[in-house]
């Protein structure tokens, strides 16, 4: 008898042990999948039983997940089955099927023979052990069942703790994202200020979404102007035509996920993977359309990571706009600057006096417009105490023509004390014009020689708008056109042709240049040659000043001050 | 600038860049340059030491999404190796080690590219 008692005492001892061992190891375990491996294995080995499986119920579809099966089974791992009574029918910690006279899944040949362990922890079913019958046929000792019972509590609860470990796991990681991408935004929104680039902001947006969403294909279409940029891209296997640009802009509000539809009317879309299109604003105005692939692993991208997006492609628009305007700023800047500077050149060129010439009353002006036109005129004594009276209009503005205009300037001036006629002199100007000016630009050109002892007035006109001529006891004009051609157009062939008319008493010459005739009121009416001579007419016996005062003010008049070019006009009357 | 370095050795036909410093969204077109020379004189087996890398931002690690799927196409790969924890934690957290070799030792990876050669 003691020795039984012994036995039994051993025994006792024994499972006692093994369950606390057990028992430890299975609560200090993170993995169900240990737990639940362990739970069948020592249960199968401890009871002799060749037929055991783990069932673990999923709530969502209301069916059992076969964990783990072992022995001679009828479904494999990873099947789905259907428990065809309710978790919460049973309180019962065992459900012998058999007794309770119900049917159960076919797990193994003749299962309901088995007894169902269930799994559970004090407000959840988790699922449930199976035990098949065992190996002898024997029925299980009380002992036995404490021993399976209790061991499925402790696991209950090692299951339940690994669960929530792992959930705890996966909030812990997804708290950590959203602080990463938290202190992205603030790392790119500080970095964004710091840079003017509009190209650098745009790769530096490509380079952070592709890396915080683990995307390949993106692209950044930006509206500058009206006009439709791709302003980064990475993967894309080519660009969008013009159309395909206008499609993709106007697609997306906000997000927008493609559809069959969409990759019909925009065949780019499609061959590039792009799997949305969102939407960037400044303020409320559309600014910019990105366009984004799936992750590299395939994922779709969450509402999270187009939240991401959203707020890193939204400062960068900032930033890039801010870059725009800074842009057309200092180019604002730079072409006043240049006008400046031509106005300085171009002011330099004009006479800074008009000499008195015996015979003769001289006025000139020259008004400029808003920007700066070519127009040049000189006036100038000859070595010969004679006067050189010039006038034209290089084409072009801005700092070229006035350095063009510098040139003529200085070779007249080189020339003056050169004994050559006009004719030779013109030659030889418009042949250095030829060979030193790009072929677009020339210059209409008028000058003339005043012999003031003779009255004489010979001259040569270049392709300028005709001086006109009247006479103090004549209503007509005479147009003073005869010369050659247009300096700089070729060279010299033929030699331009010397003319020569006199300057009486009462005689008015007046030159001007296009900024005079082609003047626009604002019905873009021309203020043409005929009001011109109109004033000249009328007014042909005031002083030179009076009539080119006459002159600007009905130009003036006509419209309403609003000068479209430079406007330059001598006048010359025989006294 | 902030300091950001790469050097560039040959080991046995693999090409290994070894950065140093804070990769980010200032210093990305540093690495972005050297991957492009990398690739455009096609060699493809590179190795991206971290030993001294110290931080990497998003766009750093967009650098490596930008140019992993040219080298491989080529048939090659950039394996990534020696990262310490802070910068590995980055990689991990957005995912990019189901993508990427990412190795413990450089000798690793030249040896798994040696394999691979064969």
């Amino acid at each position: 008898m003691k020795e039984i008692t012994n036995k039994t005492e051993k025994q006792d001892r024994f499972k006692l042990k093994t369950l606390f061992e057990t028992s430890r190891l299975l609560i200090e375990s993170r993995e169900t999948d240990f737990v639940l491996n362990n739970l069948l294995l020592i249960t199968m080995g401890k009871m002799l039983v060749p037929r055991g499986a783990i069932l673990i119920y999923e709530p969502g579809n209301k069916k059992y997940l076969v964990s783990k099966i072992k022995g001679k089974a009828q479904i494999k791992e990873g099947e789905h089955i259907l428990i065809p009574w309710s978790p919460n029918q049973f309180e019962e910690l065992v459900i012998d099927p058999l007794e309770k006279g119900i049917q159960t899944p076919e797990l193994f040949e003749g299962a309901n023979r088995g007894l169902y362990f269930n799994l559970r922890t004090s407000d959840h079913h988790l699922g449930y052990l199976y035990l098949g019958r065992k190996g002898n046929d024997r029925v299980f000792t009380e002992q036995e069942m404490e021993f399976v019972e209790s061991l499925t509590i402790i696991s209950s609860v090692a299951i339940a703790n690994s669960r929530m470990f792992t959930e705890m796991r996966a909030i812990n990681r997804k708290l950590d994202r959203r602080i990463y991408e938290l202190n992205t935004l603030l790392d790119l929104s500080r970095d964004f200020n710091l840079m003017v680039d509009r190209e650098k902001i745009a790769s530096t947006l490509k380079f952070a979404l592709l890396g915080q969403l683990m995307i390949r294909k993106f692209f950044l279409l930006y509206d500058i102007d009206d006009n439709l940029v791709m302003m980064a891209s990475n993967g894309l296997d080519r660009q969008p035509h013009e159309n395909e640009k206008k499609d993709i802009f106007s697609l997306p509000e906000d997000v927008l996920l493609m559809e069959a539809d969409h990759y019909k009317h925009v065949p780019f879309l499609r061959e590039n993977e792009i799997s949305a299109l969102v939407a960037l604003q400044m303020g409320s105005d559309k600014t910019a359309v990105v366009g984004v692939s799936d992750k590299a692993t395939r994922e779709k991208l969450s509402q999270s990571d187009f939240n991401f997006l959203q707020s890193l492609g939204n400062l960068a628009v900032l930033s890039i706009q801010r870059s725009i305007f800074l842009e057309d700023r200092i180019e604002k800047e730079r072409l006043e600057e240049e006008v400046n500077i031509a106005k300085t050149i171009q002011k330099g060129l004009f006479p800074d006096h008009i000499p008195s010439i015996s015979n003769l009353e001289v006025a000139a002006k020259n008004v400029p417009s808003e920007g700066v036109g070519g127009d040049y005129y000189d006036i100038v004594e000859t070595p010969d105490s004679n006067h050189i009276f010039a006038i034209g209009d290089v084409t072009g503005k801005g700092i070229p023509a006035a350095l063009l205009m510098a040139n003529l300037q200085a070779m007249l001036h080189v020339l003056l004390p050169v004994e050559i006629t006009l004719s030779e002199a013109t030659d030889r100007i418009n042949n250095l014009i030829f060979e030193n000016t790009p072929s677009d630009k020339f210059i209409t050109f008028f000058w003339g020689k005043y012999f003031h002892s003779e009255r004489r007035f010979k001259y040569i006109n270049a392709g300028h708008n005709p001086p006109l001529l009247l006479r103090n006891n004549g209503d007509e004009f005479q147009n003073l056109e005869e010369g050659g051609l247009i300096l700089g157009a070729m060279a010299t062939i033929a030699p331009y042709v010397e003319t020569e008319v006199e300057i009486e008493k009462g005689d008015v010459v007046v030159f001007f240049t296009d900024g005079v005739t082609e003047t626009f009121n604002r019905h873009e009416v021309e203020y043409d040659e005929k009001r011109l001579k109109a004033v000249i007419a009328e007014q042909k016996h005031q002083n030179a000043d009076k009539i080119l005062n006459a002159i600007l003010n009905d130009v003036n008049a006509f419209s309403d001050g609003k000068l479209s070019d430079d406007l330059t006009l001598i006048v010359v009357k025989g006294v | 600038m902030k300091n950001f370095d790469i050097n560039q050795r040959e080991i046995e036909q693999v090409q290994v860049l070894d950065i140093s410093g804070e990769l980010d969204a200032h210093t990305a077109s540093k690495l972005e340059d050297s991957l492009k020379t990398l690739i455009d004189k096609k060699k493809n087996k590179i190795i991206v030491n971290c030993r001294n890398l110290e931080y990497i931002a998003s766009a750093g690690l967009g650098v490596f999404m930008a140019y992993i799927e040219d080298v491989r196409g080529m048939g090659g790969d950039i394996k990534l190796t020696n990262m310490n924890d802070k910068v590995y934690n980055v990689f991990d957290l957005l995912g990019f080690p189901t993508l990427y070799d990412i190795l413990d030792d450089e000798e690793e990876a030249i040896e798994q590219f040696n394999n691979s050669a064969q």
